[in-house]
């Protein structure tokens, strides 16, 4: 069998494991439902409903993807901008750490006003907690080569372009992906958080409207949901980093 | 294709939007901002929607639920909103006393949706026994009927301890606290599933002469003045939807649930039988559905200056119109 | 050796100056076409500004006078004119053996894939073959200077700088790679300025030794090697040898103390 099978197949173990010892537990131990209810009676309560945990699935993994790619290419882009203009950044990061600071709570009330309920809002408020540890991770990656390095390349007569591309960009790539797999939590929390500002599907509405009726297993499915999304969007940011950077931290 | 064709197909491009099926022409969008999450007690509007009263009386309307994190007067009165169900009389006080360009065109519930609930077993019998013990209660208005209803016993604010209720009725089924507030459709379902509806002793505000209607109907002043039509037609559709849910309770609980497939099926059912009864109670019984109790309204804004919780009088005229619900026949609003 | 009449590189009263700190002082060399000239001197003597300079990375100060080819320059017209190399092998980690070898050459706008092949067919000569696709963090540390060696080769210019390329490298595999360089560069035939702590290997490489005074960096001693080639590892111990290693050794020594005594302020 391949190592790859191997792992998932131990994966599915331990997986298999952990709702067995869940659900011994809450029975062995007469755990009280409204703390913690049976795994099995989550289940059932997906089983019940599927339809509205899938459609809230995948809209709120849409929400989290095109919020990330967004606030990525934002991020990289400003990283870039920055690094290369430090007038511009001396200008502009206190501005955008201000904005951080601006509870999210508050801001997605703001993106209600502006967007409405619509994906794109969701989007807003997920590229928002992304693209600020993208910018500052990139400045920081390219800031971070070493000097001789970049004065080798300038005495095979390289431009500052290439440079840029041959040299910096890749380099601060190891940089980069420590915020990315930040921002893949992130961006989720953000399109949930979006999602409590009156929308009719995905898994921030579901869990909002779990809490809220006191539906103990509904509320558990809905954070069952929120954690395979977010596993398996920051296993999807992991495996690309070792593809990528596939040097480690070598340097 | 060549240069004139091609301009040709532009021009037929863009006069497209102008060739609609005759009945559409004159279809509006609008939207409307309910106070909390999708649930049963908003299932006249859910109904009226997927029937498509809305779309008959002009109106392509999206239906925005509320949550823990809007103020639906903030929204209608930005303009992100065209219509909304706000929180009562009281919010629609504040937003007014706030300066916000709100006007009220409807209240849903003629009646308090709030109740304060003890246990049967406890040492709580009477109202004035509230005297030394421990409520929690909301702070955004729910507190002001207590208050109301305790000075009917003359119990001042320092005789008993009022502290913020959480998500959760769990305190009180823990008996860490002595009485709990609950709507009449949401939490006391909770509280009769956990404790049993016989362990329970409940204070009706309005058995103590206290009425603070609520859920109501608000649109921008600039929506009342400029399209009266538009505010007509929503609230006629809104009532017919209603009527629908009120003679048939299950097609109501359907259609929220359509929208909002997770939810418990007998706790909507329950609210909405809750909720039918606060709609159908007091002045709505003789002038119809969302009827604006204008004396209740004036007592309640009397009782709210009184607490100072308004500083200065408000002109309730202006903040309260019912000329759009006047404009429908009588019997075409009777539940 | 009659001297031929244009000297590849000329420096004549060449300063720098970073701040307080003078860095180099006057210092003047004439290198000539396929000479190999070693450069030793106490450590922060000044040799790396030295060899910046020569890069194109660091202008001089004003007054000296820099000629490259017969023609007076500034440094920054160096930039792409020599082939340089520096201490550490500065492999990029994202590229394997033979990107990494012909990444100069990619940088002043080659045909990559002729560049690969060419890389390819010198891998044996450096010792690398059947290494051409393995990435630097899988390599050992000769094998990583070998591939940064081969880059320095890889990018033709007649003036190689080599800046204390086997300063890493444990004694044994760094006496093969001083007889492997000799033996390259006997092919080869390209000039080369080569930086050394090590006495040892700067007169077993060097046509000519050039011992620099402590810091500002000027000329304290040029000594010409005027020992056979190829040179084997038996003449370390030859009498030729070590006379002339005692001359280097004496002078290194006196500036060494000079710039130990300032260092503690033991002297007035």
């Amino acid at each position: 069998m391949k190592p790859a099978a191997m792992a998932a197949l131990r994966l599915l173990g331990g997986v298999i494991l952990a709702g067995l010892v869940w659900e011994g537990a809450v029975v062995a131990f007469g755990i009280r439902p409204h703390l913690l209810p049976r795994l099995s009676d989550i289940l059932t309560a997906i089983a019940f409903t599927p339809g509205a945990y899938w459609a809230g699935l995948q809209r709120t993994a849409a929400e989290t993807l095109i919020g990330f790619a967004a606030g990525t290419a934002v991020g990289i882009l400003n990283g870039l901008v920055f690094f290369r203009a430090p007038l511009l950044r001396d200008m502009l990061l206190p501005v955008f750490i201000v904005s951080q600071t601006i509870p999210v709570i508050a801001f997605g009330a703001l993106v209600v006003m502006w967007f409405g309920n619509t994906l794109l809002a969701k989007a807003v408020i997920a590229f928002y907690l992304t693209f600020f540890p993208v910018t500052v991770n990139t400045l920081l990656g390219l800031n971070s080569v070493d000097p001789k390095q970049v004065a080798l390349l300038r005495s095979f007569g390289a431009t500052p372009r290439q440079i840029l591309l041959r040299l910096q960009l890749p380099m601060a790539l190891p940089q980069i992906f420590v915020a990315l797999r930040l921002g893949a939590s992130l961006s989720l929390v953000g399109a949930i958080v979006g999602e409590w500002f009156g929308d009719n599907t995905g898994i921030g509405v579901l869990l909002l409207q779990a809490m809220y009726n006191e539906n103990v297993e509904a509320l558990w499915a809905a954070i069952l949901c929120a954690a395979l999304l977010g596993t398996a969007f920051y296993a999807l940011v992991a495996w690309a980093e070792r593809r990528i950077v596939f040097w480690g931290v070598e340097q | 294709m060549n240069r004139r064709h091609l301009l040709a197909a532009t021009g037929a491009a863009a006069a497209t939007p102008f060739i609609r099926p005759a009945g559409a022409q004159t279809l509006v969008r609008a939207s409307l901002r309910l106070k909390w999450l999708t649930q049963a007690q908003f299932a006249g509007f859910y109904v009226a929607h997927q029937k498509g009263y809305y779309r008959e009386t002009g109106i392509d309307l999206t239906i925005n639920p509320g949550g823990p994190n809007l103020l639906t007067e903030n929204l209608v009165a930005s303009g992100a909103d065209t219509f909304g169900l706000s929180g009562g009389t009281d919010s629609v006080f504040a937003a007014r006393e706030r300066s916000l360009p709100i006007v009220c065109a409807g209240v849903m519930h003629q009646q308090t949706p709030f109740v304060f609930v003890a246990r049967a077993d406890g040492p709580i019998r009477t109202l004035a026994d509230f005297r030394g013990k421990t409520i929690t209660t909301w702070f955004t208005g729910a507190n002001f009927v207590l208050l109301g209803m305790l000075a009917q016993a003359g119990l001042n604010r320092g005789d008993f301890t009022m502290q913020p209720q959480q998500v959760s009725v769990q305190p009180f089924v823990d008996r860490q606290i002595d009485v709990v507030t609950a709507t009449r459709y949401n939490e006391f379902f909770t509280l009769m599933s956990r404790v049993g509806r016989e362990n329970l002793r409940v204070f009706v505000p309005d058995d103590h002469g206290i009425t603070f209607p609520r859920d109501t109907v608000i649109v921008s002043e600039q929506t009342a003045r400029d399209r009266p039509q538009m505010v007509q037609g929503f609230l006629r559709a809104t009532i017919r939807g209603w009527r629908d849910v009120l003679a048939d309770n299950k097609a109501g609980v359907d259609a929220v649930m359509s929208v909002a497939p997770t939810l418990n099926r007998p706790h909507q059912e329950f609210m909405l039988v809750e909720a039918g009864k606060l709609m159908v109670a007091g002045g709505a019984a003789r002038n119809g559905l969302f009827w604006i109790d204008r004396p209740v309204i004036q007592a309640a804004h009397d009782f709210f200056r009184q607490h100072e919780v308004i500083k200065t009088p408000l002109d309730l005229a202006a903040a309260f119109n019912s000329s759009f619900l006047e404009a429908l026949p009588v019997a075409d609003r009777m539940a | 050796m009659p001297k031929p009449p244009s000297p590849l590189l000329e420096l004549r009263g060449l300063s720098k100056r970073f701040g307080a700190v003078q860095a180099l002082d006057s210092f003047g060399l004439d290198v000539q076409p396929g000479e190999f000239v070693t450069v030793v001197g106490p450590s922060g003597c000044g040799k790396s500004t030295l060899f910046n300079i020569v890069a194109g990375l660091d202008e001089p100060d004003d007054g000296g006078i820099l000629r490259f080819k017969g023609r007076g320059c500034h440094a920054r017209e160096l930039l792409g004119q020599v082939s340089f190399m520096p201490q550490r092998d500065l492999l990029l980690p994202w590229r394997n053996v033979v990107d990494n070898a012909i990444l100069a050459n990619e940088i002043e706008g080659a045909n990559r894939r002729e560049a690969r092949a060419k890389a390819l067919s010198m891998l044996p000569e450096f010792g690398l073959a059947g290494f051409e696709s393995q990435y630097p963090h899988q390599l050992s540390g000769g094998m990583r200077q070998r591939v940064a060696l081969m880059r320095t080769f890889l990018f033709e210019r007649e003036l190689m700088l080599l800046d204390e390329p086997f300063g890493a490298l444990d004694a044994l595999t760094r006496s093969m790679m001083q007889r492997w360089l000799l033996d390259v560069w006997q092919r080869h035939r390209r000039t080369i300025l080569f930086i050394t702590h090590d006495v040892d290997e700067a007169i077993f490489l060097g046509d000519r030794v050039v011992v620099m005074t402590a810091r500002p960096g000027a000329v304290k001693l040029m000594r010409e090697v005027n020992l056979p080639r190829p040179r084997a590892p038996e003449l370390l111990t030859a009498p030729e040898f070590t006379a002339i290693k005692r001359e280097v050794l004496d002078a290194i020594e006196e500036e060494a103390m000079k710039s130990f005594i300032s260092g503690t302020g033991a002297a007035p």
